[in-house]
């Protein structure tokens, strides 16, 4: 379980690690803390799967690469099935089973538009799936701040 | 980008590997000083490549027992007001106007994490309200087969 130490190492390394020789000295002295424990807890957290990247977030599109949501409507008798498909690809990020229609929804991140073409007529032969919804990103107004 | 740059942000993308001085190990590696790796790293981040440097949570492993993808209908003469709106509420950790297939009303999509089903529902009301949107879908989270921070760098 997480204590009140804890959230204040998270709310501290949110968005700003520190670019300095030794960065966990340097929150450990923001909450009195020695930069073993420091460490340890963030060790800790990454092994309890409440921590899961510490390090950067890149932005893929400064990277030339195209992000996609995607979704697919799927019995549930096929869904593990299915999943297993997707989830075969580097490029797949995240995939969830949802409530309603469509069920089954993916993130892309692509290093073309063609690639990205091939992963979806892969994913439909593959799982025998005859439509795949696509949801590009027009406009960002937020993207993760801490979750 | 340059080699160096690519250098450094192939050594940290999968994470940094919990030791006292980071920096000065991946100096040592690459054959450069910590002064550099560190002007790198601000530099990248001054281009907005790397959008910020820190750590992601489980919402499920924090108390946040509820998770849905809300899509809503908005109309395009209030999609800006609507969405930096909703921007703003700490329940809502992504929030995007998307491009949609035919027939597919919903174009403001956003990601929601709550406490409990009651919170969920009250904030769905309080949005609806707030801004006359009558017109959603809340696709709860059911089961996570994948999540994952993409590798941009081949090692």
């Amino acid at each position: 379980m997480m204590d009140e130490k804890d959230r204040e190492i998270i709310q501290l390394l949110q968005d700003k690690f520190p670019l300095v020789s030794e960065p966990y000295k340097e929150i450990g002295d923001k909450i009195w803390m020695d930069e073993v424990s420091v460490i340890s807890r963030i060790a800790r957290m990454i092994q309890d799967g409440a921590i899961r990247h510490f390090g950067p977030f890149f932005d893929s599109k400064k990277l030339g690469y195209i992000g996609c949501l995607a979704a697919v409507n799927v019995p549930d008798d096929r869904v593990e099935a299915v999943a297993a498909v997707i989830n075969k690809f580097d490029e797949v990020t995240h995939n969830y089973l949802r409530d309603g229609v469509p069920n089954l929804w993916f993130t892309v991140i692509a290093q073309s538009a063609e690639r990205r073409e091939e992963i979806f007529a892969q994913i439909k032969k593959e799982a025998q799936i005859d439509e795949i919804l696509t949801f590009s990103s027009k406009r960002t107004f937020k993207v993760r701040v801490n979750l | 980008m340059d080699s160096k740059t690519k250098k450094v942000l192939s050594e940290l993308q999968d994470g940094f590997k919990l030791e006292t001085k980071p920096f000065t190990r991946i100096a040592k590696e690459l054959n450069t000083t910590e002064e550099e790796v560190i002007d790198i790293i601000k530099d990248s981040l001054n281009s907005g490549i790397v959008r910020r440097i820190g750590l992601a949570v489980r919402p499920e492993k924090i108390g946040f027992e509820e998770n849905a993808l809300i899509a809503w209908q908005v109309s395009q003469d209030k999609i800006e007001e609507v969405g930096e709106d909703l921007a703003k509420i700490n329940e809502i950790s992504h929030c995007y106007e998307r491009d949609c297939p035919p027939n597919w009303p919903y174009n403001l999509f956003t990601m929601v994490h709550t406490k409990s089903a009651q919170d969920l529902e009250r904030l769905i009301e309080d949005i609806k309200n707030k801004h006359n949107l009558s017109n959603y879908k809340v696709y709860r989270t059911k089961k996570e087969f994948k999540k994952t921070s993409m590798r941009y760098f081949n090692d």
